[in-house]
């Protein structure tokens, strides 16, 4: 019970981290290490629902196993964006990217 | 009760080392920092007797964050964090954003009645066996979805990163 | 009954023929007139013979036309298609050279026939149309020389006098039909008391209207302004005749009162109208003059009680003043004016003219034994024989006697002078026309014991009357010839240049109040136009008011709708401000909603 807490209370505080990270960072790699810390911050409680609440139900570790792959997927697909960008522009700051204003 | 004891301090670890990330202005420094906050949160699944899944953790993070080090150092201006400038924006916004953001969730896990809590859970072996039999026969589907989008996301990001011949 | 009917259809067709072909108007006017004196013979033998004729046409509801020949229709029929024949002949020399000719001969078959119509109408109906008709063409043909002031006013002035005094036609014929309750006119002449009275008044000033009796004899003297064979037709034979012939015909209504008015009448503008026909200086205008003196006799023989008399003295005067009036028209075409100053010794040129001419001036002052005498006679002794003889013979005898001054005047003033030896176009059809008509001048008077006989009349007679009559028209010319016309009228001759006007005449007493009266309900409509354009423009005023508002509000709410929604979208664009930390915190922000949403669903 107390660990089930333990591990969602920390799920809370790294998502917030995370949160405030992808908003506040003007660097395209660290906006997506803000990304990595809140998708880090589901597996936990994903892990902590099955271990607690249904260890029978394998689902629970799928969906975990899905979550590593989208961290994966993401990561790459957004470090070739990265590079895109770099060519194309010299440098992935954020703030310089103002091409979509409407 | 010992299993919270080190859930929490994997947890507190990964905590610590997550705001390093964003306090640090060295960008190799937040790498790393990165990679124990994920390697943290494997110890918390070892922690949490699913085995698999936290080695599975740590050996991802480990990589990804060894390349994502990498492309730091090409792509960042300032790699090593010595010219003090100050790369953030919308300092308050985001702040509230995630303070709101760890509050709510905390709500709903302290509020939320979770139901009777399993103490027993199968052994290591048995889940790795159980997960691949899930894998093969109820999640097929998933899985096989899974292997072409991550087959779609090579193909897309070869793509984006190609250099183009003018 | 056919050949009868040839009498109107004759006239009738060859005005239908000359408006339609437009081309030798003189031979279909010939023809119709010809076809038309046919008719009349034929109708006129008949009738001496003992038949009598007659035609009902369907007319109005209860009241159908009806025609009918009888002795006193087929003389009045025969009298208008002889004359109109021989004038007709006349005005194709005339009018040699003359523009508008097609017009002429139509308008002057078109009259023929309806005075033939006039004459032989049996009811009310049919008279009252033919009477309007003949007015119609008095009227064309008075203003026939279109481009001339004097043939407008003197066309218009004729037509509103006859027109105004038709009035008293329209009443009686009312008041006949409303108390006989049929139209047919010798059955509604059975009327007695004070309908007798009033209907009989009533045609008297209708009469006296159309045959230029006081006070309405003006409109004769300026209808001279149309051709001389319209004068010699119209003006002296048949329209003002029609004034005769309807008293003639209503003769059993006139009750002993209204006789004695028309005697009265007639004899006061025999007087008047040779004085004024002294004074002129008009040759045509003395003989205009002349037709209302002559037609004053008629009447007076009415008045008298012997309608045989004016019969006779109708059918007389028509050959004698159409003749004159011809050879007034020959001595214009000479001369090329109608004033006595100008046709001065025209007499010696035109010789054989001005013996016809002077032939039937004599006629008219009645030396025997010219047709004059005879009729001249019939009236005088008439007048002596009737009820207010001690009224009506001394109204006669001085009517006779000025009508020998103004003979005599005329002929002096053709005479004196020198001829100018002109020459006269036309000469073989007017000298032709001039000369039937002066025979029948002479010789007419044979014909009145058998028209007496005809007509179931005894003719008045009487030697004293006889030698009466012809001193005084000698004594009358004598004093035409022998004083000057500027003493022959003395104090008189003011007032008879001027017509001898009345309170300022007709101008002062009818015409000025019309005027006015005229002026005043001309100001009143204005009035009334000014505030129903007011009205109108009251009501734009407030459409407009109301378009102006409603565009306004309109317009104003749409264009604030308008610049509310840019300007929302232009708050809202600033949203998108391509910038990613602020699309991304959009989307975090939206997702809690969506998570809050979502929760609240929950419960």
């Amino acid at each position: 019970m107390v660990t089930l807490f333990v591990a969602l209370a920390v799920g809370a505080v790294l998502f917030g981290i995370g949160l405030y990270g992808a908003l506040s960072q003007t660097n395209l790699v660290m906006i997506m290490m803000g990304v990595e810390l809140m998708l880090g911050a589901a597996m936990v409680n994903l892990v902590a629902f099955w271990r607690f609440l249904h260890p029978e139900v394998y689902a629970g570790q799928m969906f975990v196993l899905i979550v590593m792959t989208v961290m994966a997927l993401e990561m790459a697909v957004g470090f070739g964006i990265a590079t895109g960008r770099f060519r194309a522009k010299g440098s992935v700051e954020m703030e310089e990217a103002r091409e979509l204003k409407g | 009760m010992a299993q919270a004891v080190f859930t929490g301090s994997f947890g507190v670890a990964a905590i610590w080392f997550g705001v390093v990330v964003f306090r640090t202005s060295s960008m190799v420094r937040s790498a790393l920092a990165l990679l124990f906050s994920q390697a943290a949160i494997g110890g918390m699944f070892l922690a949490m007797e699913t085995e698999f899944l936290g080695v599975l953790q740590i050996m991802m993070m480990a990589t990804e964050m060894a390349i994502m080090a990498i492309f730091m150092v090409m792509y960042m201006m300032d790699p090593g964090g010595l010219s003090e400038m100050d790369m953030t924006h919308q300092k308050r916004a985001s702040l509230a954003a995630g303070v709101l953001g760890a509050f709510g969730a905390l709500a709903v896990a302290l509020l939320a009645g979770w139901g009777p809590v399993e103490v027993q859970v199968p052994a290591a072996t048995a889940q790795v066996h159980d997960l691949g039999i899930e894998i093969m026969e109820r999640s097929m589907l998933i899985f096989e979805t899974t292997g072409v989008t991550i087959l779609t996301a090579m193909i897309a990001a070869t793509a984006i990163a190609i250099q183009r011949r003018h | 009954m056919m050949l009868a009917a040839l009498t109107i259809l004759g006239p009738l067709a060859a005005a239908a023929m000359i408006l339609l072909l437009r081309r030798v108007p003189e031979a279909f006017a010939l023809a119709g007139s010809a076809a038309g004196l046919v008719g009349a013979g034929f109708a006129f033998a008949g009738v001496s013979g003992g038949a009598r004729y007659g035609a009902t046409l369907p007319g109005l509801p209860g009241l159908p036309l009806r025609l009918v020949v009888e002795p006193l229709t087929a003389t009045f029929a025969a009298l208008i298609a002889v004359v109109g024949f021989l004038v007709m002949v006349y005005a194709v020399g005339y009018m040699t050279g003359e523009v508008g000719r097609v017009r002429f001969y139509a308008q002057m078959s078109f009259f023929m026939a309806a005075m033939q119509t006039l004459v032989h109408a049996n009811d009310w109906v049919l008279l009252l149309a033919a009477w309007e008709l003949i007015g119609f063409s008095s009227y064309l043909l008075i203003s026939f020389h279109l481009g001339r002031p004097d043939a407008a006013s003197g066309a218009t002035r004729a037509f509103l006098y006859t027109r105004s005094a038709d009035l008293g036609l329209y009443v009686a014929v009312f008041v006949l039909v409303a108390k006989t309750g049929t139209s047919q006119i010798p059955a509604s002449l059975e009327v007695g008391g004070a309908a007798a009275v009033v209907a009989g008044l009533l045609l008297l000033l209708t009469a006296a209207g159309k045959s230029a009796q006081v006070p309405f004899y003006g409109w004769l003297q300026d209808a001279m302004a149309g051709p001389t064979p319209v004068s010699a037709l119209l003006h002296s034979a048949a329209l003002v005749a029609a004034g005769a012939i309807l008293l003639i015909r209503v003769y059993p209504l006139l009750s002993p009162g209204v006789l004695l008015a028309v005697g009265l009448l007639g004899g006061l503008t025999a007087l008047v109208a040779g004085l004024a026909a002294l004074a002129q200086r008009d040759l045509k205008r003395l003989l205009a003059a002349s037709t209302s003196n002559q037609y004053g006799f008629m009447l007076v023989a009415l008045g008298a009680g012997v309608p045989f008399a004016a019969i006779a003295y109708l059918v007389a005067h028509a050959a004698m003043k159409s003749s004159l009036f011809l050879g007034a028209g020959i001595f214009q075409q000479a001369r090329g004016s109608t004033r006595l100053a100008d046709l001065g010794g025209v007499a010696r040129e035109q010789r054989w003219a001005f013996l016809g001419f002077a032939v039937a001036g004599l006629a008219l002052a009645g030396i025997p034994p010219l047709s004059g005498f005879w009729s001249k006679d019939a009236v005088l002794a008439a007048s002596l024989a009737g009820r207010f003889a001690w009224l009506f013979v001394p109204l006669a005898l001085a009517g006779t006697l000025v009508t020998g001054a103004y003979i005599a005047l005329a002929l002096k003033s053709l005479w004196q002078g020198e001829g100018q030896g002109s020459s006269v176009s036309g000469m073989g059809w007017m000298g032709t026309g001039l000369a039937g008509l002066v025979v029948l001048a002479v010789a007419l008077g044979l014909a009145l014991p058998p028209l007496a006989r005809l007509l179931a009349a005894e003719p008045p007679q009487g030697m004293v009357v006889a030698t009466l009559g012809t001193l005084f028209g000698a004594a009358g010319l004598v004093l035409g010839w022998l004083v000057p016309a500027e003493r022959l009228l003395g104090p008189l001759r003011g007032p008879a240049e001027s017509g001898f006007r009345v309170g300022g005449g007709f101008y002062d007493l009818v015409a000025r109040p019309a005027f006015s009266v005229a002026r005043a309900a001309d100001t009143l409509d204005r009035g009334i136009h000014a505030r129903v354009l007011g009205v109108g423009r009251l009501g734009l005023a407030v459409a407009g008011a109301a378009g102006n508002f409603d565009e306004k509000g309109i317009d104003g709410l749409i264009a604030a709708l308008v610049g509310g929604t840019r300007w929302l979208g232009a708050r809202a664009r600033t949203l998108q401000s391509g910038l990613v930390h602020k699309e991304l915190l959009l989307a975090v922000a939206g997702g809690a909603l969506i998570f809050a949403l979502l929760t609240i669903g929950l419960f």
